[in-house]
């Protein structure tokens, strides 16, 4: 009946929970730790998730919907998986090839890094490029369309909040935040729909919803 | 107990006596289990239903025809219909999303009979999609080692030039002798600009727009003088270059060459670039294999 049962209701069951999480923790560290770490915290250098904080680049951190993931991927070529919008790369000749975005210069890539940095605070932005950055993210570049023009992300599309000071790639510096505006980022995370059981991926996914739960849902 | 004589014909009674020999119940006997199996086999045939299997497995919320349909797609499906997970939706809900499911999933079975693949061309391309993201998939799951993604990186080190940038400045001459003076003016230290301007040559605009990577660089200025700006140093004044009919002079402010990307700032892109090799190496095998299986027969005027 395990399968049978509500994958959302199982963290809060303590008599399903520290089983499953069990076994998830041992397909966790098979599968997955490669790209997220042993602890499921990621790397910025890679630009893999932290698994383990509250914010959710996809969907709102339910075990379901982490069973969806594990299941058909980010980007990973199944055709259930989540593929709706990647970063485009701003200072290539064709930044993205799904619909026609143009290509910016480098004074405009360091005027949108002045903007996203000054949104997080930043100190030392000039004003007259933090503006200018602003007038390019609502306006010609189009990041408004994915990260919301007020660029706290759209997580149905996977799209960041670039307003809390997480970081999906680097730390926030200038140069790490300039090179994503330059080379763009579509992470994968593989599909395991046929290289997994079901049970074992409806484990993983309850796992890893167990890392980043709210202490009293544990 | 006693044994019939050979020559004695055994009677009613002692017919199905197993301790009594009878060829003639052996046979009856074999002539039945014939004609019962016979039977079955063909109310198997003929019910078109085919084989089917004990029970719903329990990843499944239903089987149709032998093709499951996931719970993972049901919960989903729920989510997606009514924002509810399993456990709150009504019995109502579940119902009718699982009817919807068989629908489909019975109406691509009868697709597939009808042989619908061979006239709608999104179909068709739908399949094409499909079997290639099969591969995709397997591709997307393979994970290498830090050393293969090293000498991966090594052996395709180009691709991680990121664009180069320059800054400068296109200048148009009225003849050639104005550009030759402009340029001698400029390189014997004068400033550079008002070299341009003594001898009357003005700006095409065409970069005026300041710092650009060098694909914009290129876009505007076109390939013969994109050419030369690559090969100018910060500064550097080139020889008048005659092109399309009139003379230029480039003189280049700031030239950055594009350097390659140490691995670790490389590594996400090596990773997917890698991945990206393996599917295309994959659909070449794919394509080889399908084709060697395959009797394709070619027109004779199209061979």
């Amino acid at each position: 009946m395990f399968l049978q049962a509500d994958i959302d209701r199982m963290l809060s069951d303590p008599q399903v929970a520290p089983n499953v999480i069990a076994k998830g923790r041992r397909v966790f560290l098979a599968w997955c730790a490669s790209c997220h770490g042993a602890d499921g915290r990621g790397s910025t250098a890679t630009g893999a998730p932290n698994l383990t904080d509250q914010d959710f680049l996809y969907g709102s951190g339910r075990a379901s919907e982490i069973e969806q993931i594990v299941l058909h991927g980010i980007r990973a070529g199944d055709d259930k998986g989540w593929d709706l919008a990647w970063m485009p790369a701003f200072g290539q000749a064709v930044p993205y090839v799904r619909e026609p975005l143009p290509s910016l210069s480098p004074a405009e890539i360091d005027q949108l890094t002045s903007y996203v940095r000054a949104m997080n605070g930043a100190a030392g932005e000039a004003p007259a490029a933090v503006s200018a950055g602003h007038d390019l993210f609502v306006n010609r570049a189009g990041c408004w369309d994915c990260h919301g023009r007020d660029a706290q992300g759209d997580p149905s599309i996977g799209a960041p909040n670039l307003t809390d000071g997480i970081w999906l790639r680097g730390d926030g510096s200038r140069r790490d935040i300039s090179r994503v505006i330059r080379e763009g980022l579509h992470g994968v995370s593989p599909a395991f729909r046929g290289r997994l059981d079901a049970v074992s991926i409806r484990s993983v996914a309850v796992y890893v919803a167990s890392l980043h739960a709210p202490k009293e849902a544990r | 107990m006693s044994s019939p004589t050979p020559d004695t014909k055994p009677s009613l009674r002692d017919w199905w006596r197993p301790d009594v020999h009878n060829e003639r119940r052996s046979l009856t006997l074999c002539a039945m289990a014939a004609v019962l199996g016979l039977t079955i086999a063909g109310a198997g045939l003929f019910s078109a239903r085919g084989t089917r299997i004990a029970g719903v497995p329990p990843e499944d919320v239903a089987v149709v025809n032998q093709s499951p349909i996931a719970l993972s797609d049901f919960d989903a499906q729920l989510r997606a219909l009514y924002n509810v997970s399993p456990s709150q939706a009504t019995p109502a809900q579940k119902r009718a999303v699982l009817d919807g499911m068989i629908r489909e999933e019975l109406y691509v079975q009868r697709g597939v009979e009808l042989g619908l693949q061979n006239d709608f061309i999104e179909v068709r391309t739908a399949l094409v999609s499909a079997v290639e993201s099969q591969q995709d998939i397997d591709a997307n799951a393979t994970v290498p080692t830090e050393q293969e993604l090293r000498d991966f990186y090594q052996r395709n080190i180009v691709r991680y030039l990121p664009e180069g940038e320059m800054t400068l400045t296109d200048y148009i001459a009225p003849d050639l002798a104005s550009a030759q003076r402009a340029v001698l003016a400029a390189r014997s230290g004068g400033g550079a600009a008002a070299a341009m301007a003594a001898a009357g040559l003005k700006s095409s605009g065409a970069t005026d727009d300041g710092d650009e990577f060098y694909f914009a660089t290129a876009l505007h200025l076109g390939p013969q003088l994109f050419a030369v700006a690559k090969r100018l140093h910060n500064g550097e004044v080139s020889d008048p270059i005659p092109v399309g009919g009139r003379i230029h002079v480039l003189i280049m402010q700031k030239n950055q060459p594009p350097v390659a990307a140490v691995y670790a700032d490389a590594r996400d892109r090596v990773l997917a670039d890698y991945r990206a090799d393996k599917i295309a190496r994959l659909r070449v095998g794919t394509d080889r294999f399908l084709r060697d299986r395959a009797d394709v027969q070619i027109a004779k005027a199209f061979q």
